[in-house]
């Protein structure tokens, strides 16, 4: 195609008029089309009237004279129709003429061949059908046959229909496995080995350095019995988890000690709780959740046990078993222990020994907790990237300490590292020293009455130190009397008391020792009290000794005492109060007044009259009022004269 | 990080410096200051190539202390000074082509280190290519970082176990604002220890090619 040169073709329309002639130049001419009327002559013209007498002439002929027939009458017909409906009014009549000579015609010669009967004969037809000749038995026979073969179709579908709703449920549980696989792949760490499916369930990932490798294995479990009742928390997908991680555990911190001391230290019973299975939360998921625990609670306990082997201290921490004992003071015993219970069984059986109030320091527990993540965290920090790639491997503030120029002691304190153990001791101590502090003072509010003693606690603690703010008031004094505000600082091993005025005074953990510390205070409270109203009531203060030198000996602390004079000068009463002793309150009258006084011969002056009297103690006891303050606010008010 | 003072102790007559160094820390002990340890600081000169000719090269010091045992200080002459960690070293071999160590340059001073309550007190003898050139006496008051609220302080308690040889307020001290908050750093420090370095420098040998 591509290669010769293209042949145009024309296509031209076929002439639709007849070509009259052709001139030697080779112009056509054509015959001009007909008129109708031009058109109907010339139709008009093709038919032969005389042809009809012509048949009946030829009549007796037979067949081939019916064929002619057909088509003369077909032409004719066609003519007489279309051109000379008018000229030809008898049509019809010789149309039916004609037929029913064609009809007679055809009876004539059919009449004709069967009376010579060598082609054909007539016979009667009969009207009984044949089937019902057949005999019963045959009959029941095939209609038992038939409906065994419906039977037999019916079977099949029913037999197909339960195979594909089987299958459908197999297909929808391994659906719901492949679904739960997915949901637990997003929750922990698996990877396929060999045909198994294995997960991950230490903390390793987390910075954990403990060696158990804590893995679980991924387990289908579709192949459960059809027949029986699927039961409710059916799960496709199962997981097997290390024997040694089985069960719930848990780490026990309590204090045991020797003495009643304090109280339940513990405050709500975070485990052993039954867990509860929160709805959306699979069978699995718990399951793996329990493993876990168990598994940090033994790397916390392995953790701790190490330490107490390393660590050298005065009393030498002991491991036994799974319990560690260390005793953070005198008499008093610390004991962290690994309880992990396997089986419903045992639990069921442990739980009920143990209903009364044990003293776990559940917020120990939850602090070891605590401070294991924060170690696994720092070992993962220590590690991770980015990094300087010029500076040291190690923590991030050490990393700043050269080039912002550290000196020994910040570099030191940056590095200092405590193991689990000793925080955790140091926290014991100081919880209990706290809570032995709060009943101290408890109790020394509840024994003695008349000064009061409130205890503020803050609600933010450091878990190494919390403070109490320690008022000594007296009921119905309160505005006038706030001299001892004491804000007692619990440390690990001590309490620091900062005094109002900015004495620190340190006290150990010794029980004894704030006791009478606060014995002494509200000791000197009632001295200073009177000092106060002796103010208000307009009585003047002839002197006043927070700590007097002269009298018995108290055995805590010392005595206080208070001089204090009526405003116009007749009276004084004189305080002394001690921790011990107890209050003395003298009255001292003006010499005038005292008639068992013998009259001197050497101060006879009037003058000499203004001079004191002896000393007459109140016999306080007895004097009324509700408190210390009021009783000397009503003896003030008796020796004050009448304006 | 305190307030710091070094200054440089004569020898006593007709003593060696072991002996003087000897006589101060038996002055510390009798005043009840408690040895802590010992102490170090070293000092290496580098002077700059490839400058102008002309110009004097500029001196570079690389100096340690013990007291800041992460860092690494670097000091211009005159100029500007910084503070890297202990990498410096490292990076001062790779611009060897810039900074040429001058070799028997260093000066190290080596001693104890004494506590005397909220006072350090470091006793050295300066050493300068293994040959004892002088003593030197490091004070620092810790609990303050203000030069002028301390020195009269520090002037005292240094009167007390060094006698006459007291120094005035170092030059480094007197060159900052007054009244106005700015704390002492080791890097006042490092410039004093320099000074004395450069003083026992010149003064012991007058006719070697010092640069």
């Amino acid at each position: 195609m591509s290669g010769g040169p293209a042949v145009r073709v024309s296509i031209e329309s076929s002439c639709e008029k007849q070509v009259q002639e052709v001139a030697l130049d080779g112009t056509e001419t054509y015959v001009p089309p007909l008129s109708m009327s031009q058109n109907l002559a010339k139709l008009a013209q093709r038919i032969d009237f005389s042809q009809g007498s012509d048949s009946e002439e030829e009549g007796a002929e037979g067949e081939p004279r019916d064929r002619e027939w057909g088509k003369q009458e077909g032409e004719e017909e066609e003519g007489t129709v279309k051109f000379q409906p008018s000229l030809w009014p008898w049509d019809s009549v010789r149309n039916n003429l004609r037929s029913a000579l064609t009809e007679m015609c055809v009876l004539y010669d059919v009449l004709s061949v069967v009376k010579e009967k060598k082609y054909m004969a007539l016979d009667p037809v009969s009207q009984d059908p044949t089937a019902g000749k057949t005999p019963q038995v045959f009959q029941l026979i095939s209609k038992k046959k038939s409906l065994a073969t419906a039977a037999q179709l019916l079977l099949k579908g029913a037999e197909k229909l339960n195979k594909s709703v089987t299958e459908n449920q197999e297909n929808r549980r391994q659906r719901d496995f492949n679904s739960e696989l997915l949901r637990l792949r997003s929750q922990w760490k698996l990877r396929k080995v060999g045909d198994k499916i294995l997960g991950d369930l230490s903390y390793r990932s987390a910075g954990s350095l403990f060696p158990h490798h804590g893995t679980f294995e991924v387990i289908k479990n579709t192949d459960i019995d059809l027949d029986k009742k699927i039961p409710e928390d059916y799960c496709p997908l199962d997981v097997q988890i290390p024997s040694d991680l089985e069960g719930s555990a848990y780490i026990k911190v309590s204090i045991q000690k020797q003495s009643p001391d304090i109280g339940d230290l513990g405050t709500v019973n975070l485990f052993r709780r039954p867990l509860k299975n929160k709805a959306g939360t699979q069978q699995w998921h718990l399951k793996l959740e329990a493993a876990q625990n168990v598994l940090l609670c033994k790397e916390i306990f392995a953790q701790l046990s190490r330490e107490a082997v390393q660590i050298k201290s005065q009393i030498p921490h002991i491991v036994v078993k799974n319990q560690i004992i260390s005793q953070p003071f005198p008499g008093l015993q610390l004991s962290i222990s690994l309880c992990h219970s396997t089986g419903e069984k045992k639990n069921q059986r442990t739980s009920p020994e143990k209903p009364s109030p044990d003293n776990h320091l559940y917020v120990l527990e939850h602090n070891l907790h605590q401070m294991m993540r924060e170690f696994h965290k720092q070992q993962l920090s220590s590690v991770v990237m980015p990094h300087p790639a010029s500076a040291p491997f190690g923590h991030k503030r050490l990393r700043l300490a050269g080039p912002l120029a550290y000196d020994k002691a910040e570099i030191s304190s940056l590095q200092q590292s405590e193991g689990l153990l000793e925080k955790i001791i140091k926290q014991a101590k100081h919880i209990f020293l706290r809570s032995r502090t709060a009943r101290t003072i408890d109790s020394l509010a509840s024994r003695i009455e008349d000064p009061q003693i409130q205890a503020h606690w803050s609600n933010i603690n450091d878990v190494y130190e919390s403070s109490v703010k320690v008022l000594i008031t007296s009921q119905g004094y309160e505005q006038i009397c706030k001299s001892i505000q004491l804000q007692l600082n619990i440390g690990v091993e001590q309490i620091r008391v900062v005094h109002r005025d900015g004495r620190v005074i340190t006290l150990s953990h010794q029980e004894q020792e704030l006791q009478d510390f606060l014995l002494s205070q509200m000791s000197q409270h009632q001295v200073h009290a009177v000092q106060q109203l002796a103010k208000v009531m307009g009585w003047h203060v002839l002197s006043f000794s927070n700590h007097v030198g002269l009298g018995p000996v108290e055995s805590i602390g010392n005595a206080s005492a208070v001089t204090v004079a009526s405003p116009n000068g007749e009276y004084s009463i004189s305080v002394r109060n001690g921790p011990e002793s107890g209050c003395k309150v003298l009255v001292q009258f003006p010499r005038s007044q005292n008639k068992e006084l013998p009259k001197s011969d050497v101060i006879q002056d009037t003058k000499w009259s203004h001079l004191r009297g002896p000393y007459k103690e109140v016999n306080w006891s007895r004097m009324e009022g509700r408190n210390f303050v009021y009783k000397m606010e009503l003896l003030m008010a008796a020796l004050t004269p009448c304006p | 990080m305190g307030v710091t003072c070094v200054c440089q102790v004569p020898v006593a007559e007709g003593k060696s410096v072991q002996q003087t160094v000897d006589i101060l820390h038996k002055k510390l002990e009798q005043l009840g200051a408690v040895k802590q340890g010992s102490f170090c600081v070293d000092c290496e000169t580098y002077h700059a190539t490839g400058n102008v000719s002309g110009q004097p090269s500029k001196l570079l010091y690389v100096m340690h202390n013990s007291e800041t045992p992460l860092s690494c200080l670097a000091l211009f002459e005159g100029g500007p000074s910084l503070i890297a960690d202990a990498n410096f070293d490292v990076l001062m071999v790779k611009l060897k082509s810039h900074f040429q160590n001058a070799k028997g340059h260093k000066v190290e001073c080596r001693g104890s280190r004494y506590r005397y309550y909220d006072f350090l007190i470091k006793v050295g003898t300066v050493t300068m290519s293994s040959s004892a050139r002088g003593i030197s006496v490091e004070v620092e008051y810790c609990p303050c970082v203000v030069p002028g609220d301390c020195w009269n302080l520090t002037k005292e308690f240094m009167q007390s176990f060094l006698g006459s040889s007291v120094p005035d307020l170092p030059s480094v001290f007197a060159a900052k604002p007054e009244g106005l908050f700015a704390p002492s750093d080791c890097i006042d420090t490092m410039t004093q220890y320099l000074e004395l370095f450069n003083k026992l420098r010149k003064l012991q040998i007058p006719g070697s090619n010092v640069r």
